[in-house]
């Protein structure tokens, strides 16, 4: 591979700008010129600009007649007008009524066809510019803008020396630093009740067992903190709830959106990938380059090739408008949502700001934006999906997935292939009934075609298929770079910019990798992202971990690290983990066991006056904060509470066994609620589509899965109570909690204390013990004899599962 | 609901919440972080100036209702009527036969202030002297989808907040028993971005219900009553206040126990808001509900007015069915059958239980028709002119604004775009839309985006 040192190739970029920006037309003659005003201006302002112009707000098939970009840009089919070649100009076909019969109203005369004939074969001299939007160099100084703390290299920081009786490690050291200069004390450690149930949901979402608790309060090893720690990084527990981090800033879900709200039946194999990429602890670098260029990675084994093909699921996951009429407004709108998730999800930085002109604050000139827009303009995603396709029957066309390497596959018997041979016929027939109906416009007939046609489908789905599929990216046929889109008008095209990255997140002197001719720059983007010079990605990553693990990240605002975010708490503590995390070969496992085992983590959350007057959101750490649990781990810790939950995780989805031909809808959601309520499954697996997320989802802050989302709100409103006092999936977990309980031959007292450490993961006290005893003697008084007792203990888990402390760890 | 801070200490987040700009964002910093107090994100607050009115109900007339056959009086069409054009009916796919078509229905000057309203409006052309029509509305997308996310969302580029949404954020509700934005039969047309909260957080986002539906979900328990529930929740709350004692000073503590209280009043509240069996006879014949043909859209429209009785902020009707590619004349006349009493009784409920004055009812589709025909009895698409209309507080009765050209089909004059109606709402309920914002990815978002005028010509 070529390689080429920045200051270089940026310089390089310039230039080819200015060269760009240049009259694009110098050679139109006075005699071809008029020869358009006379010939062809006035057909196309009388016959054509009615449907295909800037006026006509959609323009039909895409097409634009109305500027010269616009006629030799083209629309789904190609482009209009390639000056010299008549044969390859769409309008001409059009005209002569070969294929579409262009204008509809009747064909045009002999005379005007071969008018446009010579008119294309001169070259289509044009003088039609886009209506005036300006195109200006960008003004930002790139270099200056590198000074900004965000864009500088990571570089370890000197840990703090001399003797420090607080510190356990280096971590602590830094923090102690820093509590030193804002004037802050630590408070004292957290008992090892508290101690277990942090740690226990920070790495499996799910409370310690009272066995896990009562053996850690007796473990006098030294060691039986590490012990803890590695038993539960050990756990395929702890990759569901890591993996579902990342599936936030993934914005993971398995349907569209937006108009045209179809399923994703595949998206789950994404889900898997990600969740068993934290299980195995892939080194985050890899992680990246295959969610990003898995495609394009050379593999060991077919496992490994098939997976790396799942994890590019990544950049096809987006809520895409397929509904739009216009192909190019498309495109750059699918380049535009992939920008947008890879930018923020392991940058933090919004890159999209800059699709309609510089970035407002952060330096990022539009140029960059086009730069990386080649890259996915290269790309073509597998979604499964079809913008606007021709039948408009589904928008769903296994045709469009990727068809993995698959070891076991269900053959099809020989009567299932003559099956699928006579239906899809039968499917075909359909169809071509459905255009004449369409065209005929016959309401009703067309309604009951459809509905044959979704039927035929139907069918066809419960068909094997011989073949294992995934939603994922592959290299486009052809490379482009892109033009810039003046006010991110994709029909009014500013200069060329080469396929590239992000000036500002390459220091002086990295070495940026080159896009070649043939390559679309996946590879390549995943390649300078993952270099350790690469400001951004290790420090975003330290600081999501960090986020997670205290409630509050170093930088506050996880997702945006420029000027519009927040300046970190205390940089040297995120850079010192961020080395960390590169010198720990991007192991996350490796990394959260670093700062788990700092004394920092573990620190009580006990209330200092002082300390509070001081630094009241607690940003440097001198305690531990309270987090509300998410809602995930509010339904599976009741789950497994009442015993319940079941761990093996669904061999698919519910979304499988809905229909894949027709758009979601309110039934949908339906089923949605139905499968939250009846599976026992961890929340993670439960189904995720767009506009119809479980409820237990929509009460407890689950972030809307269209946009990468690192930071969950926490919102406290009485939904959440209603949710709890009332769901009877609550309170069919309150039950098996019950009947597990009465089934150990305990005293009550001794019932009590049981409940309240499995809940809470520690004794009641002896006033709780009193309070609760009372309240399950009164609380079912108006049961059945036979029913009373499991229903007043079903009340009392019902009273623990919906308290404060049940719903936060500290 | 009572915002009461046992242990009160300022902090720098509640000095600027004390400030005067950005109250939304900085009052919303208080909730998303563990901190001192607690901000119950659905209080009401104070507008930015004061209001004209404090809740909208909005009727979505989803598929695109002809203005021709409803509201825009055309004497040109009716004349021109059936012949050629050469003008240009731009709308969206598919095809037109360029020819004009007259409208289908008489138009008659209606009440003091001769406002033309078609003859399809018996119940509510009572009402003409209240209407504030609209008839050059305009707007970006003539096709369904997009063009119902644009009207609900002010985009269809982008998945982003409703209007209803933006307006609880902005104002809270002021019911703390009911959700603030609700959607009574939401259409499938834009689906649950409709009423989407987008960026906004979770509490903003529109409860969409089906009437017979549960409007609140989980509002009952299924095995407990009340005397038993309250004997439980007061051993919860008991251990909640523990709990928040040992943690000293945690006012988001303070807000899980508010809110079990609230959610116990809410159990007994609801049922008696949205249950409509209690009301008279004589109301329920005035909203049509003996009638199957309004049964439905009659039953909403009692809904809204009991909702908007109970400070709901936001209320959305969906009415589907409007677009009207052929048999114009009789699906024109069975739709509008089916809101014209329920909204006149809306009107006259409204009027006479005191909310008029500080209700805004809004009516349309997410664009309008072309003067040409299609399919011999139908008319296409066309977002570039369109009529919509508003009522209640704030704004004129008996006037008409804005022109469509009945042969372009283009608004031309007094133009009303998308983005100015809801500049126009927000500013009627005391918003300012430049200054309604949210951050978001390092952005301060608006409904209006960079566009939007308030319509001040309306306002009374």
């Amino acid at each position: 591979m070529i390689l080429k040192v920045l200051s270089l190739s940026f310089l390089a970029l310039v230039s080819a700008i200015a060269a760009d920006v240049k009259s694009p037309e110098p050679s139109m003659s006075r005699e071809s010129l008029e020869f358009f005003e006379a010939k062809i201006r006035p057909v196309l302002s009388q016959q054509c600009y009615r449907c295909h112009s800037a006026e006509a707000k959609a323009a039909m098939g895409g097409f634009r007649l109305d500027t010269r970009d616009a006629i030799r840009t083209g629309g789904q089919s190609g482009a209009a007008v390639v000056p010299n070649r008549p044969a390859a100009s769409l309008i001409l076909k059009a005209l002569r009524y070969e294929g579409p019969k262009m204008p509809p109203g009747g064909q045009l005369s002999n005379d005007v066809v071969s008018n446009f004939e010579k008119w294309i074969a001169m070259g289509a001299p044009d003088p039609r510019e886009a209506e005036k939007v300006e195109w200006k160099v960008s003004t930002i100084d790139v270099k200056k803008g590198r000074e900004f703390w965000a864009f500088q290299p990571v570089k370890k920081p000197t840990v703090p020396a001399g003797k420090n009786a607080w510190a356990k490690t280096d971590i602590d050291r830094i923090v102690f630093e820093n509590y030193k200069a804002k004037g802050l004390t630590p408070v004292a450690d957290a008992d090892r009740r508290t101690l277990i149930r942090r740690t226990t949901f920070d790495l499996t979402g799910l409370p310690p067992t009272t066995d896990e608790v009562e053996a850690f309060v007796a473990d006098r090893n030294p060691k039986a903190f590490e012990k803890v720690v590695d038993r539960l990084l050990n756990s395929p527990r702890y990759g569901e709830r890591w993996g579902r981090h990342w599936l936030d800033v993934a914005r993971f879900a398995e349907s569209n959106g937006r108009t045209r709200n179809y399923l994703f039946p595949y998206a789950y194999k994404y889900r898997d990938y990600v969740i068993q990429a934290f299980n195995q602890d892939k080194p985050y670098d890899v992680f990246l380059q295959e969610q990003i260029a898995g495609d394009l990675m050379p593999s060991a084994t077919e496992a490994e090739k098939k997976n790396r093909i799942v994890a590019t699921g990544f950049l096809a996951l987006g809520a895409h408008d397929l509904n739009e009429q216009d192909v190019a407004q498309y495109a750059m709108d699918v380049a535009d949502e992939q920008i947008n998730v890879l930018t923020r999800s392991v940058m933090g930085l919004t890159v999209g700001c800059a699709r309609c002109h510089d970035h407002k604050f952060d330096p990022i000139p539009t140029t960059n934006y086009y730069a990386m827009a080649g890259i996915f303009r290269s790309t073509e995603l597998k979604t499964g999906l079809e913008r606007r396709p021709k039948n408009r029957v589904s928008y769903f066309q296994e045709e469009r997935l990727i068809t993995l390497p698959e070891e076991v596959i269900i053959q099809p018997t020989p009567e299932q292939i003559a099956a699928r041979t006579e239906l899809l016929a039968k499917k075909s027939d359909a169809e071509s009934r459905l255009l004449q109906l369409q065209r005929r416009q016959a309401v009703d007939k067309v309604q009951a075609t459809l509905q044959e046609i979704r039927g035929i489908e139907n069918q066809l789905d419960k068909l094997p298929r011989g073949a294992v599929f995934a939603m994922g990216a592959t290299d486009a046929k052809t490379m482009v770079s892109c033009k810039v889109n003046l006010r991110g008008d994709p029909h009014k095209l500013g200069p060329e910019v080469h396929r590239g990255f992000v000036e500002i997140a390459t220091p002086d002197g990295m070495i940026v990798p080159e896009i070649g001719e043939g390559q679309s720059g996946r590879l390549q983007l995943a390649e300078w992202l993952t270099n350790k010079q690469s400001p951004l990605p290790s420090r975003v990553m330290a600081n999501r971990m960090w986020y997670q693990l205290f409630g509050r990240g170093v930088v506050r605002t996880v997702d945006n690290f420029g000027k519009m975010g927040e300046m970190p708490a205390n940089q040297k503590l995120l850079d010192f983990v961020a080395a960390r995390f590169m010198d720990n070969g991007w192991s996350v496992k490796k990394t959260l066991r670093e700062i788990m085992l700092s004394r920092t983590y573990q620190l009580g959350a006990d209330y200092n006056e002082a300390n509070f007057n001081k630094d009241p959101d607690n940003a440097a750490n001198w305690r531990m904060s309270r987090k509300r649990l998410e809602a995930e781990a509010v339904r599976d810790s009741m789950l497994m509470i009442s015993g319940n939950l079941t761990l093996t995780p669904p061999k698919e989805t519910p979304v499988s066994r809905l229909p894949k031909q027709a758009p979601i809808n309110i039934r949908f959601g339906k089923v949605v609620s139905r499968y939250e309520n009846s599976a026992t499954y961890r929340s993670v697996y439960l189904p995720i589509l767009r506009g119809f997320i479980p409820l237990v989802f929509q009460a407890f802050d689950f972030p809307e899965p269209s946009e990468t989302k690192g930071l969950r709100d926490i919102t406290t409103v009485a939904p959440q109570a209603l949710y709890l006092m009332n769901n009877p999936f609550v309170l069919e977990q309150a039950q098996g909690a019950a009947k597990h309980l009465l089934e150990k031959p305990l005293e009550d007292s001794k019932r009590v204390e049981f409940a309240f450490e499995q809940v809470y993961g520690r004794m009641p006290t002896n006033v709780e013990l009193k309070q609760s005893l009372g309240y399950v003697r009164s609380s079912a008084e108006e049961a059945s004899a036979a029913k009373k007792e499991q229903e007043s203990w079903a009340r009392l888990y019902q009273a623990l599962f919906a308290s404060a402390e049940f719903l936060n760890r500290t | 609901m009572n915002e009461t801070n046992h242990i009160y200490q300022p902090t720098r987040r509640e000095m600027l919440r004390g400030t005067s700009c950005g109250f939304g964002f900085l009052a919303l910093g208080g909730m998303l972080n563990a901190g001192t107090t607690y901000t119950n994100p659905l209080a009401a607050r104070a507008p930015h100036f004061p209001a004209k009115i404090k809740r909208v109900i909005f009727l979505y007339m989803a598929g695109a209702p002809s203005q021709w056959e409803t509201f825009d009086y055309s004497p040109e069409l009716e004349k021109a009527g059936d012949k050629e054009t050469s003008a240009d009916p731009t709308g969206g796919p598919g095809k037109r036969n360029g020819k004009l078509m007259a409208p289908r229905y008489k138009f008659e000057p209606r009440g003091q202030s001769g406002l033309q309203i078609s003859d399809r409006f018996p119940h509510l052309e009572k009402h003409a002297d209240s209407l504030c029509i609209l008839n050059g509305m305009h707007t970006d997308s003539a096709a369904h989808p997009q063009a119902s996310l644009f009207l609900h969302t002010g985009s269809f580029t982008f998945v982003r907040p409703s209007m209803g949404s933006w307006t609880v954020y902005g104002l809270g509700t002021e019911n703390q028993n009911m959700p603030g934005f609700i959607t009574i039969n939401p259409p499938n047309t834009g689906g649950a971005q409709n009423y989407g909260s987008a960026f906004l957080p979770a509490p903003y986002q529109g409860t969409p219900v089906n009437v017979g539906d549960d409007m609140v979900p989980n509002i009952k328990n299924p095995q407990m009553n009340a005397v038993d529930q309250r004997k439980q929740l007061d051993f919860l709350q008991t251990l909640n206040r523990q709990y928040k004692d040992k943690a000293k000073v945690d006012g988001e503590l303070e807000g899980v126990i508010q809110s079990y209280e609230l959610a116990f009043r809410m159990q007994s509240s609801v049922p008696g808001i949205i249950g409509i069996e209690k009301e008279t006879d004589a109301t329920k014949e005035m909203y049509g509900l003996n009638d199957a043909s309004t049964k439905t859209f009659g039953t909403q429209c009692l809904l809204a007015r009991r909702l908007a009785e109970s400070g709901v902020r936001f209320i959305e009707l969906g009415n589907d069915g409007w677009d009207h590619h052929n048999n114009l004349t009789q699906r024109m006349a069975n739709n509008t059958k089916a809101i014209d009493q329920p909204i006149a009784a809306l009107f006259t409920d409204l009027k006479q239980r005191g909310l008029w004055d500080d209700t805004l009812i809004v009516w349309g589709g997410e664009f309008g028709r072309t003067p040409t025909g299609q399919n011999g009895d139908g008319r296409q698409h066309n977002s570039r002119g369109f009529s919509m209309w508003l009522a209640g507080g704030g704004v004129k009765g008996g006037m008409r604004y804005g022109v469509c050209d009945p042969l372009s089909g283009a608004a031309v004059a007094d133009k009303v775009h998308i983005h100015d109606l809801h500049a126009t709402m927000l500013h009627l309920m005391g918003l300012n839309h430049d200054k309604l914002t949210y951050r978001y990815a390092g952005r301060d978002f608006r409904l209006t985006d960079v566009y939007g005028r308030v319509v001040t010509e309306i306002l009374s």
